[in-house]
């Protein structure tokens, strides 16, 4: 039993990175009803940016800027402006389509581009491990861990406690409201594409170490947020928090006491029996909309 | 200056191939409550949602304050004086109380260094939304909500209000309160343009009384002519204008 803690805190670990996905989909979701199929590429991406910027011969540290920079244009605004304005006149079905397209583009792209191969990638969480009452923890999924929890804190206190965070979730919750008493709606809405693309970018820092940069690595974490967005409540940024930490740990211990070969039907199995009995989500509220 | 705060001009427009406002044109006189009245798909509320600017117009001019605001966006509106608070409930739920009356400063001009004061002055005057200030606003009652939206709305002290329908879900009591207010704006000066579906109980209490019908002008009179008039009892039961005239 002694490695549970550090199979749980691992957990954590992966949790947190699935967290920052997670809510960037359902701010996505909230101000503008995009359903991002393409998120887990989004995650996948900017890695690739930034080795790229590396390749070219910047230091680790200016790499990131430029490639959450990057992430910000690419995956946040020229995102918003050249696919989901033009599909969502068409309504949420095609955008959603659009979206999955988007997914099988980024991934054939950055395969033939840059490489088929899986690349290594810097970290910056130190490695080694902590021996926490005799049980030893990564350090690296400690600080992953506590890096995401940072994120999100931060996140949740410019929604809360900032004008401009207020006026995202005055856009959020009633767009026409907000319209009304001279809310910018549009420029909410432009800057929760940015803010999820710097989620995303962030995201891709800290998996991209442990899962190492592949084209394909899309694929496992575009699940695991959209199942953790579900769990947790699609309309929450802490349900998302909560799915994301939750299908980590779950993912985790199944792997490690179940069958690793069945581990990613765990959270699915997590997901069907939420929907079953919680169709709004752990932390999440019923939801009306007319048609 | 001219005697009407607001002047529409012949307004064509609708939703999509429906054409709901033909060729609308009427004022509201400045410093007085106007209450527009007319049977379900006159476009009264449409008429609304075309001064505000959340509608296209195909045709027609909206002067407010002696200035061409045809088509201006929200934030130049509110700026220019003109606040509009439409149907239903118009509150963000899930911000508190006292957050949701803050966004009524969004548009506020630069300079406005008073913010603050002036939601706390607004909380002063409704002492159910002081008691429940951190609360989340979807916990208010449907009064309350109402209470909350003219709060916001007067925050940056209007020349015009353009309130549609605030009795609809109200007790008899909170409609009785509404009304007060409104006249107690009107005789701070504050200009009032009203729809209500309960026309009689309205006019009784405005400066001014307009029907609509079709997208159409059919009477602006004092509020106690048109309460007086037999043609508008007519035509709230289903007859029109014309029928009765012939």
């Amino acid at each position: 039993m002694s490695n549970l803690l550090d199979l749980v805190v691992s957990g954590l670990g992966t949790g947190a990175i699935y967290a920052l996905a997670a809510i960037g989909f359902t701010l996505l979701w909230q101000t503008s009803q995009t359903i991002n199929f393409a998120q887990g590429e989004f995650v996948m991406l900017p890695a690739f940016l930034m080795l790229a910027v590396m390749r070219a011969g910047a230091p680790f540290w200016l790499a990131i800027l430029i490639g959450v920079a990057l992430s910000a244009a690419l995956l946040g605004l020229a995102f918003k402006r050249l696919l989901v304005d033009p599909m969502l006149r068409h309504g949420v079905l095609p955008l959603a389509i659009a979206t999955m397209a988007l997914s099988i583009a980024l991934k054939e792209s950055v395969k033939t581009f840059y490489s088929a191969e899986a690349q290594p990638f810097p970290s910056i969480a130190p490695s080694g491990s902590l021996s926490i009452f005799g049980a030893s923890v990564s350090l690296q999924s400690l600080c992953v861990f506590a890096f995401g929890v940072v994120v999100v804190v931060a996140l949740n206190l410019f929604l809360d406690r900032t004008s401009t965070g207020r006026q995202m979730q005055a856009a959020a919750q009633n767009p026409t409201v907000a319209r009304i008493i001279g809310i910018p709606v549009e420029r909410m809405v432009t800057l929760t594409f940015v803010i999820n693309a710097v989620l995303v970018a962030l995201a891709s820092l800290l998996v991209t170490p442990i899962y190492l940069a592949k084209f394909s690595s899309g694929e496992t974490l575009g699940v695991a947020a959209f199942v953790a967005a579900i769990v947790g409540g699609f309309n929450q940024v802490r349900g998302a928090l909560v799915g994301g930490l939750l299908i980590g740990v779950v993912d985790n211990l199944a792997a490690a006491y179940v069958s690793t070969q069945y581990r990613a039907a765990v959270p699915l199995a997590l997901l069907i029996v939420v929907i079953l009995f919680r169709p709004q989500g752990l932390m999440g509220r019923a939801e009306e909309r007319t048609v | 200056m001219s005697d009407a705060i607001l002047e529409v001009e012949n307004l064509v427009g609708g939703y999509g191939e429906m054409t709901i406002l033909n060729g609308a044109s009427f004022k509201a006189p400045r410093g007085a409550i106007t209450t527009v009245i007319g049977p379900n798909g006159a476009g009264k509320s449409t008429a609304f949602k075309a001064i505000f600017g959340l509608l296209k117009l195909r045709a027609g001019r909206v002067l407010f304050d002696g200035a061409d605001v045809t088509g201006a966006t929200q934030r130049r509106l509110i700026a220019a004086g003109l606040c509009y608070i439409p149907q239903g409930r118009n509150v963000f739920p899930e911000l508190s109380v006292r957050h949701n009356i803050e966004l009524g400063l969004v548009a506020a001009p630069p300079d406005l260094r008073d913010g603050a004061q002036r939601v706390e002055a607004a909380l002063d005057r409704f002492p159910s939304l002081r008691k429940k200030a951190g609360q989340q606003a979807s916990t208010l009652s449907g009064g309350e909500q109402k209470q909350l939206e003219i709060a916001r709305g007067l925050l940056l002290d209007p020349k015009l209000v353009m309130i549609d329908e605030p009795s609809i879900g109200l007790s008899p009591l909170m409609v009785r309160q509404t009304f007060d207010m409104l006249r107690a704006l009107r005789d701070r000066g504050v200009s009032v343009l009203l729809i209500e579906q309960n026309a009689r109980s309205t006019l009784e209490i405005s400066d001014y009384g307009l029907v609509l019908e079709l997208g159409r002008t059919r009477m602006f009179d004092r509020a106690e002519k048109v309460l007086a008039d037999p043609r508008v009892v007519h035509l709230f039961l289903g007859g029109s204008i014309e029928g009765d005239a012939a």
